[in-house]
């Protein structure tokens, strides 16, 4: 941890008209080179914080610092930061290779260079041979190598992309979402992704911050997002899942939907209310007498790669089920879990708290 | 979507000849060595000649258009920087109300501009003249230029303008780089409408002119109360063809820059 952060927010809030908070108190830092993405519902200021870092806006109060130098007052061309916007913003009276030249020119570089510059970006974007065309002569998904390409060229530190997939049709999106990752991992250049759509941040990204209602309710990899949760606004938000309430009886040891079950969750306290968080695909179809909890098929849906299965228990709680087998609609079926499916979430547990738990029996665990 | 029907094509017809029928009427009779319009006898160049041999005439046709073509620049350059004012208003009231105000004097009727325009010029002590006539074909051009460069401006995303700053662009890049080029065909679609407004403004110029200086569409209007001469023929013949050239010109302009420019601009 010797590098120093390239991005770092301290304590940074932003209201409108002092009355409309977008965004609350927010602390992070982001390193050099990693692919970030920034998630949450619209409106959770997600785009405030792309914003800000590209300078387009000032914060209300806190600080932004850039390589450890404060930049609130910095305006948006003097940053070594480059945009891709949502709707692309490529400019209607320049073609493509001017679109992509334009940052070059402003800074009064020579033709030669600008022309050797742009032709390589227009590679890594793989658009060799569109120099010429006019943008209303592009499609979509050209229109957004050409923003990409347009960002890259002037060779910032960051690059910020607000929703830049939203427009594009899923074959395309998926394409790209490989795309990026790529192009980041050739260029080595911090990403900072914009997106509500929680598959692509969890394809993309080296880290992921999960927003909700001006702040950030949990940072982490895809894998530490996916499968442990801090609470229900992210397990229902990434992914889908089944919630349900329960009490923790002791370390190892939670009781939910009228039974106690084995799970590897530990440093609560004992009796304390909980939630716990079990995701369709780990469940799986048994005959009633095997399974670990016993349910009644209420309706079923062919997804393609699997069922989904919504069940009910007796207790009324629905579960949802992924599963390649078949069911029978009013059939009673046994689900069948590991403990490690379990996971237990407390209630309003500061994200600090929650890592800080996660990490004194994680490593207890894994020394197995 | 069929092809046109008769009914369509025979209406389209009549309110062309209707609309046109006067104007060919009188470049015909232009050419009518009788020296009347009641009855065709030969042709003849001599009302043409006359035209040119007119010195005074001449000068007033160099006047009209001198007026037309300063005072649709200076009108130009203020409409477009009002209408980036008004779009960058932060104070919504504010900019509504100069967006009102500018629509008011785009429907107040050209014989009260004129008026005012007379009043003021008196008061304040302005010889009457071609100043007088300048500076109130700026004044009545301006709020048309507005209106033909706002729905451009308006039209331009904002995101444009926050790639280029992004970009590193200064505010004066943005201006000369994105936001002038975006809106370009409604800066000359406003210069146009100003010359033309201007080459045949009457009420206004009537008003506002004085001894030893006229414009075409006055000095006409006093030619044709002192009675009819084919010289007036003539020279509407002249004007005539020269809109009909501007307009194909306005068109070529038009034209060019909606062709792809190619290859890499120095």
């Amino acid at each position: 941890m010797t590098q120093q952060p390239i991005i770092r927010f301290e304590n940074v809030s932003k209201r409108y008209n002092d009355d409309t908070t977008v965004l609350n108190n927010i602390s992070f830092e982001m390193e050099r080179g990693k692919f970030y993405t920034l998630l949450g519902p619209s409106g959770c200021g997600k785009t405030t914080i792309l914003r800000l870092i590209a300078g387009f806006i000032e914060p209300s109060s806190g600080e932004i610092q850039f390589n450890g130098k404060k930049i609130n007052d910095t305006p948006p061309n003097e940053r070594q930061v480059n945009t891709v916007f949502q709707d692309y913003a490529l400019f209607p009276h320049l073609n493509v290779f001017e679109n992509v030249a334009f940052g070059l020119r402003i800074k009064k570089i020579k033709q030669a260079e600008v022309k050797r510059r742009v032709e390589e970006a227009l590679r890594f974007v793989n658009l060799q041979g569109y120099e010429n065309r006019e943008i209303s002569e592009m499609s979509g998904g050209q229109r957004q190598r050409v923003a990409i390409a347009r960002a890259i060229v002037n060779d910032p530190e960051i690059i910020l992309l607000d929703e830049p997939l939203s427009a594009l049709d899923l074959k395309l999106r998926t394409e790209m979402q490989y795309e990026l990752r790529e192009l980041q991992q050739r260029l080595g250049k911090t990403f900072i992704f914009v997106t509500h759509d929680q598959e692509e941040a969890l394809a993309m990204s080296d880290e992921i911050f999960v927003m909700n209602a001006g702040e950030i309710v949990q940072s982490g990899t895809p894998i530490d997002i996916y499968d442990e949760p801090i609470n229900r606004f992210v397990a229902d938000f990434i992914g889908e899942s089944n919630i349900v309430d329960g009490v923790m009886i002791r370390d190892h040891l939670v009781r939910f939907a009228g039974r106690e079950f084995e799970c590897v969750d530990a440093g609560l306290d004992p009796n304390e209310k909980i939630e716990v968080v079990i995701r369709p695909e780990d469940l799986e179809i048994t005959s009633p007498d095997r399974g670990k909890l016993v349910v009644t098929v209420d309706t079923q849906l062919f997804r393609g790669v699997h069922y989904e299965l919504s069940t009910y228990d007796k207790d009324g709680n629905e579960w949802l089920v992924h599963s390649t087998r078949k069911a029978q609609v009013g059939d009673e079926i046994g689900l069948d879990f590991d403990p490690e499916a379990i996971h237990v979430m407390r209630l309003n547990e500061s994200e600090e708290d929650f890592d800080r738990r996660l990490e004194s029996y994680e490593v207890s665990d894994h020394a197995e | 979507m069929g092809k046109q029907s008769n009914i369509q094509k025979f209406f389209l017809t009549i309110v062309f000849i209707i609309l046109y029928a006067p104007i060919f009427f009188l470049i015909f009779y232009s050419f009518n060595s009788n020296g009347t319009m009641s009855s065709f006898e030969s042709f003849t160049w001599e009302h043409y000649a006359a035209v040119f041999e007119d010195t005074r005439l001449i000068m007033i046709v160099f006047n009209t258009v001198i007026v037309a073509l300063l005072s649709a620049l200076v009108s130009t350059a203020v409409g477009v920087l009002g209408a980036l004012a008004i779009v960058y208003l932060k104070n919504r009231k504010l900019r509504n109300t100069l967006l009102s105000l500018n629509n008011v004097l785009i429907v107040s009727p050209d014989v009260i501009i004129g008026a005012s325009f007379l009043i003021l010029f008196t008061a304040v002590g302005v010889r009457l003249g071609f100043a007088s006539v300048l500076i109130s074909h700026i004044a009545f051009s301006i709020p048309i230029v507005v209106l033909m460069v706002l729905p451009k401006l308006l039209e331009m995303s904002d995101s444009l303008i926050d790639a280029a700053r992004d970009l590193g662009a200064s505010g004066r890049d943005v201006l000369t780089r994105v936001i002038i080029p975006y809106i370009k065909p409604g800066i000359f679609a406003g210069f146009f409408l100003a010359l033309t407004y201007s080459l045949d403004d009457f009420a206004v110029t009537f008003f506002v002119t004085g001894n030893g200086f006229s414009t075409l569409s006055v000095e006409i209007y006093s030619m044709a109360r002192a009675g009819i001469t084919l010289t007036i023929n003539a020279l509407s013949g002249l004007i005539f063809i020269v809109t009909v050239g501007l307009v194909l010109v306005y068109y070529a302009l038009n034209r060019r820059n909606r062709t792809p420019v190619t290859g890499v601009k120095k």
